[in-house]
């Protein structure tokens, strides 16, 4: 795949120490959850010992994507304390190294789970004995999804190249951001002009994190380099999934430039897959394209993708 | 100055809207380049910018309105007809303090436009090719990285191997690409190349 893509520019270095990376995008049935097992079955194959979490607890089908019928347990048994520990909801995968904890299929509460049982579950995938947790987030922003994006090292977000994807994408990312500045906010009037800044008809006439940013910088320039540092700390990396052709493929570097100009955020292109049969005839099969069909264009796309992601590299910038 | 690539929060806000077209842009950082970059640079920034605010970009129509948009796509084409002219460039390099670029890195070949693109001869072989792409100071590599088309085949065009070149209709699609970068006009360069092609029994 020799693109104008070779060339790879160093982004933020990924720390050596447990990392914690999510993939969210905001919108249903754009391939999130076959990224996150392809991405962690090679994660795996490279040698890291990984754990799945299927955070989708909505639609869990992450074990489904990896060939394995629905596990006895899930993260639903933990957040109702069926059980004490995240450890005991981990199921083996045939791919040594890479272990599941599945969603909660059968619990539709469980997408709004508390604030006290979510800190449950961060502080116990914080303290797994593995090198990566990789959390497939379920569609949408909701305030659970997007603290999870947040709190991950490596954050992903994915997308088709289709226009409600992208606007989906822009949505998650602005509600993400603003969440972090929100938390941010040193003083109560600050915190306020965040969150009106989520409201499109917001009386300040505040559209973009840039417009956030130079209104609180009127009013209080302290406070508004604390939210910059916590602007440049941001750094959302695209995946653009399902691509047919060059046009396809120059949308990531796209989506960066619009992010960088417009919302004054620095993302980046962490790669992208095309659409390939032997994706989805692997699914029908109830198999991972990546043992199925490994030599196909998807697999090596996820391969040459989660390279440059353990680097902390991303495609160079579209020209 | 910093590249697009590369936005600081706290840098000149470049959101659309609020500065005029022309009130006093970097013109390198409306293209999302630096003031060194080469001419091949400021081609495929001003393509990559020109798609990025295109009519119905999917990057862009759900952040910027049709009126921004439009007023995107003015400070692109004004900051790459000052930066694709040698001496608007270097005039506008002085006004701005920029250390001209090293004299090497900039080719300014005849320049991409209708009038030189009707000049093209009747009649274009591997080697007319060659020396346009080579005056643009292009690589071979670099039109295959871009175009996805084999370095290999493109030393064939250019060696007029037609034996091992593609079927018509797939070639007529690289010669495209090719003219495209190289700044000639794509539907002349294809037929003028390929009028040479003895045709298959």
């Amino acid at each position: 795949m020799a693109l104008s893509v070779s060339e790879v520019l160093p982004v933020a270095a990924p720390r050596t120490r447990r990392q914690i990376w999510s993939i969210g995008g905001g919108k249903g049935g754009i391939g999130k959850s076959l990224i996150a097992a392809s991405v962690g079955w090679q994660l795996a194959r490279m040698g890291r010992r990984v754990v799945l979490v299927d955070a989708d607890l909505g639609g869990a089908n992450l074990h489904t994507c990896l060939g394995l019928p629905a596990p006895p347990r899930t993260l639903a048994d933990f957040i109702q304390r069926r059980v004490s520990s995240l450890e005991d909801v981990l199921t083996d995968t045939p791919a040594g190294g890479l272990r599941l904890i599945s969603g909660a299929a059968d619990l539709l509460s469980a997408a709004n789970i508390k604030h006290l049982q979510k800190v449950r579950v961060m502080k116990q995938v914080r303290a797994l004995d593995v090198d990566v947790v990789l959390i497939d987030l379920g569609a949408g922003t909701s305030y659970n999804i997007l603290d999870f994006f947040l709190l991950s090292d490596v954050s992903i977000l994915a997308v088709v190249p289709e226009p409600t994807s992208i606007e989906n994408g822009y949505r998650f990312i602005k509600s993400a951001l603003y969440r972090r500045l929100r938390a941010a906010a040193p003083t109560e009037g600050i915190r306020q002009l965040v969150e009106s800044a989520l409201d499109p008809k917001n009386p300040y006439g505040i559209r973009t994190p840039l417009d956030l940013l130079a209104r609180v910088d009127a009013e209080d320039p302290e406070a508004a380099r604390a939210l910059r540092r916590e602007v440049s700390a941001f750094q959302p990396r695209f995946v653009v999934n399902e691509v047919r052709d060059v046009a396809d493929v120059a949308i990531g570097h796209q989506l960066v430039a619009a992010c960088g100009r417009h919302l004054g955020l620095r993302a980046s292109y962490a790669g992208f897959v095309h659409h390939d049969d032997a994706v989805w005839q692997a699914v029908r099969r109830r198999r991972l394209f990546m043992c199925d069909a490994p030599t196909s264009r998807a697999a090596e796309e996820i391969r040459q993708l989660t390279r440059g992601l353990v680097k902390g590299e991303s495609l160079g910038s579209g020209y | 100055m910093d590249p697009v690539t590369d936005p600081l929060p706290d840098g000149p806000p470049t959101s659309g809207g609020e500065s005029s077209p022309t009130g006093g842009d970097d013109l390198y950082a409306v293209l999302g380049l630096e003031p060194r970059a080469s001419r091949e640079q400021v081609e495929r920034a001003y393509r990559f910018c020109l798609e990025l605010y295109g009519e119905g970009s999917l990057a862009t129509y759900s952040l910027l309105d049709p009126t921004e948009a439009e007023q995107q796509r003015l400070r692109v084409r004004e900051a790459y007809e000052v930066l694709v002219d040698e001496e608007k460039r270097r005039a506008y390099d002085e006004g701005q303090g920029f250390s001209p670029p090293d004299a090497v890195v900039l080719p300014f070949p005849v320049p991409a436009n209708a009038e030189h693109a009707a000049e093209l001869p009747e009649v274009l072989t591997g080697a007319d090719l060659r020396k346009i792409r080579e005056a643009r100071g292009l690589s071979l590599r670099h039109i295959a990285a871009v175009t996805k088309i084999g370095v290999r085949f493109l030393e064939y065009v250019e060696e007029d191997r037609f034996a091992f070149l593609p079927a018509p209709v797939y070639l007529k699609g690289f010669l495209h690409e090719y003219a495209r970068l190289v700044g000639i006009d794509p539907r002349r360069a294809a037929e003028a190349y390929m009028s040479r092609i003895p045709a298959k029994g």
